[in-house]
């Protein structure tokens, strides 16, 4: 083969070939506008974008909340109708779990990821935009269902047989199995994403045990993603296929085994828990340093028992199912395993305590989120080691106790996290702070309508009000506590809404002052070497790490009695390049365009199947678009002055850059 | 910023990649390149995958008495072991293609391709035969919570390697237009992993839903 | 702060400054600790209202039976348990946030010690947790083993099934391992004193059977049987409700125990054991039975004596166009103080609630003195009057009394079958007929 000798391929140096590169049409640009937000690949870009659809999706199982609390405000309420009821629960609980947890967890990761490993955006760009339209995407099909006949009606964990078309004849579940197969897809393909980013893209010196906590939390969930959501998408086929195609799978006259989903579900179920914890964990081990002006206690504790949390969250899986009849010995194993999971927990907590003793506390909101976190975690991990106990739960399962528990776990444990994330990187995302002033109000009216509203479960649940329930008699003795949990739920929402108006009033109030600072907490990670709001390159040049607070001892120094001694200021440090030569991926349109055709697809497996067509034909040409497209635009290339941050984007492996730019070998 | 300045951006080797016979010596931090590694992960899940479709089938292989057809009655093992003798062969077929781009070997690299490709679609056709066999002989996707759990399985996993083999075959029209030099035989590797994969899987299934009674 | 000084501030002190403008609002100081207060009081509250049995018929925490017991002594220690870790976590957080606050007067570069971990103290929250929970491993254990239901040749074997939405009972009496020796529906009758041994199963989607102040609560999956034990010592009438999600009415789907002493108990089997009454000839009730004849009730409704010769699978009862094969038994409808899923009384209740034990009745002279049947969910007691209006409702729409789903024409897979009763569009004459038929069924 002589021509194995000729060179294949230009050096990339050279200038690119002019002209339009085949298959593409006119490449998107990199511009300002809307259109930026449509075709960008940025990952700073697609966080924002998670965080903006998870709050309006918020918005939407918050309001589904409220119909819920006003429905059981008093006995024999008649709001809504048993039916009705049944879809707004099942809907508030499938949008608040899969379409404002994750994707918020989802949002600061994107975000944070490339940022605290010092890189300059994630391994596939294109395809971690594709992630967020993807989940937008399947997040509004989902919700159309309200529109197109009836939200799902079977409850967020959707058993069987009771999912079947002849228990639920409506296309709402339809609707919830295609939906969630969409956004399944998104997670799938931004946990390898991501891991890959952990694991290759950190900057030089970055060990494993060098990376923030957060990043490792996250990429603990990742891995749990990763291993957990195949299970539940086999699941969701073996469910659409039994509703569209009328298998058998749950069909108990063919000989179906009903535990059959609640297995596949729970496999997936409680993996999923902890993956919706682990972010906020994440978020607030870096908080509490912070505002404690001290390193984490105990990092590497902290990290394995992130770990070790997410190992034993696969073998637990069957506490859901303790009155399912599984037999003595396998409830007693299930049982078992759970309980220790509080270890790991424990450990977690008693570090979090431990980096406050001593400390010197700021009391900004982000702290105060974080000790809310903390506490109310504590009350919730501990109603759930008291479902553990098998024998204990035969009388608390399926009971407003165990909606307590998830609330204390999910709302004052992820979410509260969430908050206390929010207000500390707003400035790094956005270049203004929060009003501290609000902040409080917001942190405190959240607190106690938090409280007020799941701390009154435990109380009619042990009581035994059952879930689910749309209506209960007067005769029962939960009015009060319903009215309660009612006046909670509304207190909840002010907070919400005091949130949302801290947005708007301290971005009018930012105009007036000059652009937020390099470092305003007094931060200890690598991402606040960046300035704020962070430059489209992150990094510029990539920095070299030697510690896991970088960013802290590069401005504080430690003095031979162990104290500390400030010797640089952080905006000495702060990268305070322009940027030029730095290449990044540049913007496509197919990401947006693959994901649309998804839920068309969906739409004709319930409607038409022409629309199965229509839909098949956008994906594959997308693919192919997709496909024939460099990930970086030889037409928008910037001269190679510094490096291809773009690592490549191989999309597929038909991901050919150099298309025309390379010779045919002839053989 | 000056004490950061000075050391080499940690993906600057990359840039150069695409010289003659270079290989990309992808400069990440595990030493594998991203698009390995993300090959690497994919294929963990679709081992959960198929684990949890693969308990689904042995919840399932046998249809309720009166249901249609069992397996005794359908399964043609001689068949079905030529059929899964062309797959793996298959295998053996996509190292040597592998093995071909790395000498730069063009030309067996595409003969090889095109054998996998082959040897898939054989595979596949064999498959269909089956299916429709099957069919034939009375038992339908919805017939048992056996066909249900059968089809799905075997189905599943037919559609993978159609996707296999649709993705060797763009390599091959890609390597024709002389667009799949040396240095992105990391492509045809990846696209090999995938491969075995999905033939791994098949050994698997094969031995317990065909051989174990 | 003027605007020159404000300037000389770099930008990051200026958005705190704009930020502490008046430092944290003493409103919200207060907000918070009022936030605290009613938090704890929630909680404080809620140890005392967990105990009050005062008119909590399902409460968990109030055992009337050996197992609910059993259950009780294993879960109090751990709830204790569990107050104490959280109280300590809780004021340890509180503690230090208070004593390591930083104050306004202190340097705001100041820090603390810079500890990054101890060992011995992290193997120590390690192990104590872990030994906590051993304990209460060992507790589960010993527990778990104590609660598995035990045959023996004193057990009643009772076969309960529920489907959409109500619970059917057959029992084994005579121990052959037929559950053919009597039906019935909503209401379990026990004896007291004699350990009873469910065989829980469904006819259609999963529920959950679960009578809180006697045992926790057991699944009822179809194609599965989950055996679960039941015993009340006490004479006494115990309130359940379904808790696995069943569909449209798994909020109406309720059941209930009533123990009895063991003669009782044999006088109600011989009683059940009987076919139907006859109506006399010419009266109300045996118009009404012709009715039950001419229209649809006999295809779904089994009344021994009437329409018995409809039976084709007796594992099923009657060829019912219902998904679940089933409907209730009428035989002996008016021997059962409640009906549809035990949400409405066809009998008086006691004025004092449902603790009154089977047999205190109020007279039919004196209905005042019975309780409001309709706006208390009291169950009806078997011995007091029948209250008709329920079950001319019922009668007159079901499916306005009940949420159900009896029109399926739409689902593929429903093959015309139904869940739950139709609305048959019976006349009022009709209705009277029926009632005063049903209530001859004792
Ligand atoms: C963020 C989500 C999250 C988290 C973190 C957890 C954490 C835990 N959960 Fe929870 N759980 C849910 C979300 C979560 N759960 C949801 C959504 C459901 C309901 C699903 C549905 O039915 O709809 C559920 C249901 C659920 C059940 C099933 C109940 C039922 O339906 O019958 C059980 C049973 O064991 C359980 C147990 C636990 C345990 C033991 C933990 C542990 O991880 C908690 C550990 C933490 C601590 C214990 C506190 C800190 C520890 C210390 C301070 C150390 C000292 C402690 C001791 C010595 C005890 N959970
Ligand atoms: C992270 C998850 C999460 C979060 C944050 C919440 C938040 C809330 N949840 Fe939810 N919940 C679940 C997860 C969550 N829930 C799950 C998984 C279930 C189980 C479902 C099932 O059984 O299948 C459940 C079930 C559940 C039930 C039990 C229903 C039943 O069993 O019958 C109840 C009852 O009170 C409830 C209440 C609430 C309330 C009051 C809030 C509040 O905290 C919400 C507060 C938020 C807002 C109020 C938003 C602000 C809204 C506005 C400002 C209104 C204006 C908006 C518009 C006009 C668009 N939830
Ligand atoms: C298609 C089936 C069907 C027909 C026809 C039908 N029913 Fe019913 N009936 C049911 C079902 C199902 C229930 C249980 C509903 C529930 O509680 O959820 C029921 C409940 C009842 C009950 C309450 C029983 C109890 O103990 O809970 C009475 C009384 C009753 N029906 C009477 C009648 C009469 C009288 C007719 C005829 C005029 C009739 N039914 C026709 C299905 C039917
Ligand atoms: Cu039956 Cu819920
Ligand atoms: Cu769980």
């Amino acid at each position: 083969m002589a021509v194995a000798d000729a060179p294949l391929a230009l050096p990339s140096g050279a200038p690119s070939h002019d002209g339009k590169v085949l298959g593409v049409f006119t490449r998107a640009q990199r511009t300002t506008g809307w259109r930026s937000w449509i075709t960008g690949v940025d990952h700073k870009k697609v966080g924002i974008m998670y965080g903006a659809a998870a709050i309006f999706f918020l918005l939407i199982g918050g309001f589904e909340a409220l119909l819920i609390r006003m429905q059981l405000w008093a006995p024999r309420q008649q709001l809504l109708s048993a039916d009705v009821y049944n879809q707004v629960y099942t809907m508030h609980g499938t949008t608040m779990v899969f379409l404002v947890v994750m994707p918020i967890g989802a949002a600061f990761a994107n975000y944070l990821l490339p940022l605290q490993i010092g890189a300059r955006d994630v391994a596939f760009p294109r395809l971690n935009a594709f992630s967020f339209w993807c989940f937008l995407f399947g997040g509004i099909f989902l919700n159309t269902s309200w529109l197109l006949g009836g939200g799902a009606d079977g409850g967020w964990f959707m058993y069987a047989p009771n999912n079947g078309v002849l228990y639920s004849p409506s296309h709402g579940i339809d609707f919830w199995v295609l939906g969630l197969i969409i956004t399944g897809i998104a997670s799938m393909v931004s946990s390898v994403n991501l891991i890959v980013t952990v694991l290759n893209m950190r900057a030089p010196g970055m060990s494993m045990m060098k990376m923030p906590i957060f990043t490792w939390m996250t990429l603990v969930t990742q891995f749990l993603l990763l291993f957990a959501l195949p299970v539940i998408t086999v699941a969701l086929f073996l469910l659409m296929f039994s509703r569209i195609f009328g298998a058998a799978f749950f069909n108990i006259d063919d000989g179906a085994n009903p535990l059959l989903w609640q297995h596949l579900f729970w496999i997936f179920g409680h993996p999923e828990v902890y993956l919706m914890i682990l972010p906020s964990f994440g978020l607030i081990s870096e908080i509490l340093p912070v505002f404690s002006r001290k390193p984490i206690f105990g990092y590497s504790f902290i990290v394995f028992s992130g770990v070790a949390i997410a190992f034993m969250g696969f073998g637990v899986w069957a506490h859901h199912m303790f009155v399912s009849g599984l037999g003595p010995t396998s409830v007693l194993v299930f049982s078992l395993t759970t309980m220790f999971i509080a270890v790991p927990t424990g450990v977690k907590i008693l570090n979090w305590t431990a980096t406050m003793w001593g400390g010197r506390l700021r009391f900004d909101t982000p702290l105060l989120f974080s000790i809310g976190l903390i506490t109310m975690f504590t009350i919730g991990g501990l109603s759930g080691v008291s479902h553990s106990i098998a024998p204990a739960d035969t009388q608390q399962t399926d009971t407003y106790y165990i909606v307590a528990h998830f609330h204390y776990v999910l709302f004052g444990g992820a979410f509260f996290g969430f908050m206390g994330g929010f207000y500390y990187y707003w400035p790094k995302v956005f270049g203004y702070m929060l009003s501290e002033k609000m902040g409080k109000w917001n942190f405190w009216v959240l607190f106690l309508g938090f409280n007020l509203t799941f701390g009154p479960m435990h109380i009619i649940g042990l009581q035994g009000m059952s879930r689910r329930y749309y209506t209960y008699d007067p005769n029962f003795g939960f009015d009060i506590w319903n009215k309660i949990a009612t006046i909670g739920a509304f207190t909840i929402a002010l907070s919400v809404i005091l949130f949302i108006v801290n947005i708007a009033l301290s971005y009018k109030r930012s105009k007036s002052l000059p652009p937020v600072g390099a470092d305003p907490w007094d931060a200890r990670t690598l991402e606040w070497i960046t300035p704020n709001p962070t430059p489209e390159w992150n990094f510029d040049p990539i920095p070299t790490v030697t510690r896991v607070d970088d960013f802290w001892y590069q401005k504080y120094e430690e003095t031979a009695d162990g104290g500390l001694v400030k010797v640089r200021d952080a905006k000495d440090i702060v990268q305070d390049s322009d940027g030029v030569g730095v290449h990044l991926p540049s913007p496509s349109y197919w990401p947006i365009v693959l994901a649309f055709g998804l839920p068309i697809v969906a739409y004709g497996l319930i409607f038409s199947w022409w629309l199965c067509l229509l839909g098949g034909a956008i994906i594959v040409t997308a693919m192919f678009g997709w496909a024939f497209e460099p990930p970086d635009d030889p037409e928008a290339a910037h001269g190679h002055g510094h490096d291809e941050a773009g690592h490549d984007d191989h999309g597929s492996a038909a991901d050919v850059d150099a298309l025309e730019q390379e010779v045919a070998p002839v053989g | 910023m000056a004490d950061t300045a000075t050391f080499e951006p940690v993906h600057e080797t990359g840039r150069d990649a695409a010289a003659p016979h270079a290989h990309i010596e992808h400069d990440t931090n595990t030493g594998i390149s991203n698009t390995k590694l993300a090959m690497w992960l994919f294929l963990g899940s679709e081992c959960l995958l198929f684990g949890a479709l693969l308990t689904t089938y042995l919840l399932y292989k046998n249809p309720l008495p009166g249901q249609g057809p069992t397996r005794e009655q359908l399964f043609d093992i001689p068949f079905t072991s030529a059929s899964s003798f062309v797959l793996l062969m298959s295998s053996l077929t996509m190292v040597l293609a592998v093995a071909a781009i790395e000498r730069s070997d063009h030309h067996r690299m595409r003969i090889w391709l095109g054998a996998t490709a082959v040897l898939g679609s054989l595979f596949i056709a064999g498959q269909i035969y089956e299916f429709t066999t099957f069919y034939a002989e009375g038992l339908g996707y919805t017939t048992s919570r056996f066909g249900s759990a059968f089809y799905t399985l075997t189905g599943f996993h037919g559609v993978h390697v159609t996707a296999g083999i649709i993705m060797l075959v763009s390599l091959l029209l890609w390597s024709l237009r002389g667009n799949l030099p040396e240095h992105r035989s990391e492509t045809v590797e990846v696209v090999g992993l995938y491969w075995h994969f999905v033939d791994v899987v098949w050994i698997v299934l094969f031995a317990v839903v065909y051989l174990i009674p | 702060m003027s605007d020159a000084e404000q300037s000389e501030l770099t930008p990051e002190e200026q958005h705190q400054a704009a930020n502490h403008r008046g430092k944290m609002p003493l409103l919200a100081k207060i907000f918070g600790v009022l936030a605290v207060g009613a938090t704890t009081a929630v909680l404080i509250g809620s140890i005392y209202a967990v105990f009050d049995q005062e008119n909590k018929p399902l409460n968990g925490l109030n055992p009337q039976g050996p197992k609910a017991q059993t259950i009780q002594n294993l879960v109090l220690p751990v709830f204790v348990v569990a107050g104490i870790v959280m109280v300590i976590v809780c004021a340890a957080v509180l503690f230090i946030s208070w004593k390591f606050r930083r104050r306004t007067d202190e340097d705001p570069h100041s820090m603390g010690v810079q500890t990054e971990g101890n060992m011995p103290l992290e193997l120590t929250w390690t192990a104590i947790p872990a030994l906590i929970l051993f304990a209460i491993a060992i507790g589960t254990i010993i527990t778990s083993l104590e609660l598995e239901p035990k045959v023996g040749p004193e057990t009643l074997e009772v076969r309960v099934i529920g489907q959409q939405w109500w619970w059917s009972y057959e029992y084994d009496l005579d121990q052959d391992g037929n559950f053919d020796d009597l039906v019935t529906a909503n209401e379990l009758v026990v004896p007291t004193g004699r350990d009873v041994n469910l065989r829980i199963t469904s006819n259609d989607v999963i529920h959950s059977y679960w009578i809180p102040e006697l045992n926790g609560k057991k699944d009822a999956v179809p194609g599965q049987i989950n055996d679960w034990a039941l015993r009340a010592d006490e004479v006494g009438t115990y309130l359940g409700t379904c808790t696995e999600f069943c569909g449209l009415s798994h909020a109406n789907m309720r059941m209930l125990v009533r123990s009895v002493s063991p003669d009782d108990f044999d006088a109600w089997v011989e009683g059940q054991q009987r076919e139907a009454v006859e109506p006399a000839e010419g009266s109300l009730a045996a118009e009404g039975k012709k009715v039950f004849e001419a229209q649809l009730c006999s295809s779904c409704h089994l009344i021994r004596g009437v329409n018995e010769a409809k039976v084709e699978d007796p594992e099923k009862g009657v060829d019912a166009q219902l998904v679940s094969g089933n409907a209730p038994d009428l035989t002996h409808f008016a021997s059962r103080g409640t009906f549809a899923g035990a949400i409405y009384n066809s009998r008086y209740p006691n004025p004092d609630g449902n603790d009154q034990p089977y047999g205190a009745t109020c007279t039919a002279e004196d209905t005042d003195a019975c309780g409001e049947p309709l706006d208390n969910a009291t169950p009806g007691n078997p011995d007091n009057p029948f209250y008709a209006p329920n079950v001319e409702n019922w009668l007159r729409d079901p499916v306005a009394m009940k949420p159900m789903a009896p029109l399926q024409t739409e689902n593929p897979y429903a093959d015309g079958r139904v869940r739950g009763m139709p609305n048959l569009g019976l006349s009022e004459d009709q209705i009277d007929q029926l009632v005063a038929y049903l209530e001859t069924l004792r």
